[in-house]
């Protein structure tokens, strides 16, 4: 008796733990949404006067604009050419027994382990010694050599628990090998390169370090923040802060209910075949 | 013995096959700029070229130089965060593979939302917090008449940003790690007297180990090399060595003094990673074979 | 079916290493058409090795495959007349039912219509409802995702058909269910079928031949009957199930003595220039206590244990020696003796098996 309810406690204390360590995750968030709201150039808590003038501003600012068109181009590109490279590059990881397999496993995520400041600056050393001016193009290939081996390692989840009999099932059925890639590889594993091309571009779109060196001239949102952060408040900054913060929510919101919808799909042909 | 030649229904092995558009990529992205990196750390300082005489002479300069002091406050704030990090994250990583059942998806899905926001709007959040006038300070002076101020810019606030940036990727190591152990063993542990206490010393602890190594070694590389932390966070308060070899790159225009700080850097990751990969097996750890 | 003489399927010394391994060795083989044959071995002996050469998953490292007379060695696997029912059947889980059995029709290019009458013909064939067209094989039960994987190969109208194991993961009843219809479906289709199982049982159930595999070679191959009654070595007669085995040298004309001292006992027949080797006994046609008496062969031993077998009921006797025997009765005539005591077993000469190795 003793003991179980020592249990008990144990696990409401952990219970209780949990929700504040994820409580202790969001509340920066609410600071920076709260601030966008404040009236006052500098920032004051209790807010004294509540304004939308920040957004307003936000909205109709060429500026910004041209920071969201650019952090939106890059981290679209990325996450194009990203699931691309890594849906092979999983393949490899994971699908398929060949001799330099554990060694190619160790090397392809070495990028993840770097610290991104100081790959920034190497690339950043590459791009002007090869003569590459830096601009928002070299960004794009930046942020791809940490975030293709993240997709892969996203995708290899899904392939792992891929049965290589499928694709051999097929063959023996007499597909070619283009059409297993394409009517039972590629479909089974969707879902994985789904949220590996998600993951790419929410990456590629908050990423600070690796932008801040390789983008040259041009700007993309967090840079902008980061400078505007050192430099002195300005209440812009939680304003397109949150604007991020928003659009990152409704991308995954869409991504969720896109998941559901397809959920929902199945679960009408398992009725219809219950019928 | 089935497994080791289900590819040779193709005639070229696919594996590598399909290993080459990733491997030249970061051939040319990550390999490429790593080794040039390298190759400028030996030529002399504030020279734009790689065609010099190489020479010692930097990593000369910079053991003789006070460098060793952002590497020692380097070192200092990753193992102070990465303990931190271990004590909060064990007992919640516990819950999540034994105890919330269907909820620790939704508290996964919690974890890894924040991830996708750029750290520093997340940092920026803490400033708006422990500023003076901030939330913390001036809910204090407005509740308790009590001032908090002076709370940024501090040693202790860049340990907090790190532990609050990196608390995902020790959780998830610790999470898999904790749910490789069977419940079964703890259960015949038990079952030949063992205490609660000796179960978790004896069996948790040593099989959870794998994970508790990768998120330990991955949180402790991470802030090692971090930047964005201390900037915004610590102010003036510490210099930390991606700092300064930001500032050797950029501001003193010395590539061969950044480059020789990277490579230190670098060197001190690359043999911690070394040394982790050599005891772990990839395959068992992510795809649970 | 034997009269089918002209050989369909040849292999001629096929041999397969992996490396310094070697998985097949040098196999001489001949399947006639409209055969069930079925290869049975041990985990390790080679024989899914085998089945992914026969249906070019892998590439033999040297003999002949021919089928009719053409060589398939260089010809993969989706341009072979032939298809396999995989181990884990390889349903694919994002197509339903009527998906997965059109599939090799779809790879074929036949027409949506002409496409969707062939598999609802190969869904009653199978005794599958036609509204499982619409199903997802995850649905699927056990039996029915066996069917639908049956369907799905046939759909591909092969030459041969293969199985791997097929039935190893369903529980004993239904197992038992699926090995005869599959039979049927055999009869029914006329269809040369290629079987490879562990279990000799399901080998015995359903196939014309049968083939034993130890480490990478055929060791004996023959029809369920001869296979039982005359194992050629002690391997194929233990592998056929649970079997006394005394170690034996020869004693003079059609009788051998144990080489532990256990008795003398008399044959029927005796492989030729026979000096040492293996008595088999079978546990069905042991005779215990009473029933051994006035038997040639007899042997005694302690009453140590008996199991109910459902139908059968089985005695272990050991013996002064430590060698563990068993007899099999049926449940109508069991055995009613006391553990610890000493009792007789006894045998027919003609139910001695003697083997050279």
């Amino acid at each position: 008796m003793n003991e179980q309810r020592k249990r008990r406690l144990a696990r409401n204390l952990i219970v209780i733990w949990t929700t504040c360590v994820i409580g202790f995750l969001y509340i920066p968030m609410v600071a920076v949404v709260l601030a966008s709201f404040s009236k006052q150039r500098y920032f004051q808590f209790p807010i004294a006067a509540w304004t939308m003038r920040w957004y307003e501003k936000a909205s109709t600012s060429l500026s910004v604009r041209d920071l969201l068109w650019t952090s939106l181009t890059v981290a679209l590109l990325v996450t194009i050419f990203s699931v691309i490279l890594a849906f092979f590059g999983a393949l490899a990881f994971a699908r398929y027994e060949w001799s330099g397999r554990k060694l190619y496993q160790r090397l392809v995520l070495l990028p993840i382990f770097f610290p991104q400041a100081v790959l920034g600056l190497a690339l950043l050393l590459w791009f002007s010694s090869l003569g590459i001016i830096p601009s928002w193009q070299t960004a794009v290939f930046a942020h791809m050599v940490w975030i293709v081996p993240i997709v892969i390692l996203i995708i290899s989840i899904q392939v792992y628990s891929f049965d290589p009999a499928l694709e051999e099932a097929a063959f023996d059925l007499g597909a070619t090998r283009l059409q297993v890639l394409r009517e039972i590889t590629l479909p089974i594993l969707s879902p994985g390169i789904v949220s590996g091309g998600l993951f790419a571009f929410l990456l590629s779109w908050g990423n600070f370090p690796l932008s801040m060196f390789t983008t040259g001239a041009d700007q993309t949102v967090p840079e902008w923040l980061y400078a505007k952060m050192v430099s002195g408040y300005t209440p812009m900054v939680p304003t397109l802060g949150s604007l991020t913060m928003g659009s990152a929510a409704i991308m995954l919101l869409v991504g969720y209910f896109g998941w559901l919808a397809i959920r929902y799909k199945t679960a009408q042909i398992k009725v219809k075949s219950a019928d | 013995m089935a497994t080791g030649n289900k590819s040779s229904i193709w005639r070229i092995n696919p594996g590598r096959l399909a290993a080459i558009p990733a491997s030249v990529f970061l051939l040319i992205g990550f390999a490429g700029p790593l080794a040039m990196v390298i190759g400028y750390s030996f030529m002399p300082a504030h020279t734009f070229s790689l065609l010099q005489v190489p020479s010692l002479e930097n990593y000369v300069s910079v053991v003789a130089d006070s460098y060793y002091i952002s590497f020692f406050w380097s070192l200092f704030l990753a193992s102070t965060a990465v303990v931190i990090l271990f004590l909060v994250c064990y007992p919640m990583a516990y819950g999540m593979a034994k105890i919330f059942g269907p909820w620790a998806n939704l508290v996964t899905a919690l974890i890894i939302l924040p991830l996708l926001i750029s750290e520093n709007i997340r940092l920026f959040g803490w400033v708006l917090i422990l500023l003076k006038n901030g939330i913390l300070d001036g809910s204090l002076k407005y509740l308790f008449d009590v001032s908090a101020s002076g709370l940024l810019y501090t040693v202790p606030s860049i340990v907090l940003g790190l532990v609050y940036v990196y608390l995902p990727f020790m959780l998830f190591p610790l999470v898999s790690g904790i749910s490789m152990v069977p419940e079964s063993l703890k259960d015949a542990a038990s079952d030949l007297g063992a205490s609660r206490w000796e179960i978790f010393w004896e069996v948790e602890l040593p099989l959870s180990m794998p994970g508790i190594m990768i998120g330990g070694i991955l949180t402790f590389i991470l802030s090692l090399g971090s930047l964005a932390e201390a900037k915004i966070l610590g102010g003036q308060a510490v210099v930390m060595i991606a700092d300064d070899i930001e500032s050797a790159f950029t501001f003193a225009q010395n590539w061969p003094k950044g480059s020789v700080l990277s490579v230190m850097l670098i060197g001190l990751s690359g043999v911690v990673v070394f040394l982790l990969f050599r005891r772990i097996d990839l395959d068992q750890i992510i795809g649970r074979r | 079916m034997k009269d089918k003489a002209e050989t369909f399927l040849e292999l001629k010394g096929l041999t397969k290493k992996f490396g310094e391994f070697t998985a097949v060795s040098e196999v001489d083989l001949q399947i006639a058409e409209g055969e069930f044959f079925t290869l049975v071995g041990p985990s390790g002996s080679g024989k899914t090795t085998m089945i992914r050469l026969l249906v070019g998953m892998d590439l033999p490292t040297s003999g002949d495959i021919i089928l009719k007379g053409t060589r398939l060695n260089d010809v993969p696997a989706n341009k072979r007349p032939t298809c396999m029912v995989f181990q884990n059947l390889a349903l694919f889980p994002h197509r339903n039912v009527g998906e997965n059995i059109e599939f090799p029709l779809k790879i074929a290019k036949v027409a949506p219509a002409v496409r969707r009458e062939r598999a609802m013909a190969l869904l009653e064939q199978l005794h599958l409802p036609l509204d499982f067209y619409d199903k997802g094989v995850n649905q699927c039960s056990g039996g029915e995702r066996q069917r639908v994987a049956l369907a799905r190969a046939l759909a591909f109208d092969p030459e041969i058909l293969f199985f791997d194991e097929p039935l190893s993961a369903l529980d004993f009843r239904l197992r038992k269910a699926l090995e005869k219809e599959l039979k049927d479906i055999h009869r029914e289709t006329g269809k040369t079928f290629v079987y490879i199982t562990h279990s000799l049982e399901e080998a015995m159930v359903m196939s014309d031949r049968i083939g034993i595999m130890k480490d990478g070679a055929l060791v004996q191959i023959g029809t369920p009957n001869e296979i039982y009654n005359k194992p050629i070595n002690k391997f194929v007669a233990q592998f056929m199930g649970e079997v006394n085995t005394l170690e034996v040298e020869a004693a003079g004309d059609m009788t051998v003595r144990d080489i532990k001292g256990e008795g003398t006992f008399e044959v029927k027949s005796m492989p030729d220039q026979f000096s040492r080797g293996y008595l088999i006994v079978r546990p069905e046609v042991m005779k215990l206590g009473p029933a051994a008496s006035g038997l040639p062969n007899i042997m005694h031993g302690k009453f140590f244990n008996d199991y109910a077998l459902g139908s059968r009921m089985q005695y272990q006797i050991r013996s002064p020696s430590g060698d563990q025997w068993l007899v099999e009765r049926l449940q109508d005539e069991v055995f009613d003796g006391t553990f610890g005591d000493t009792v007789a077993l006894g045998w027919r000469p003609e139910d001695s098996i003697l083997v050279s190795e």
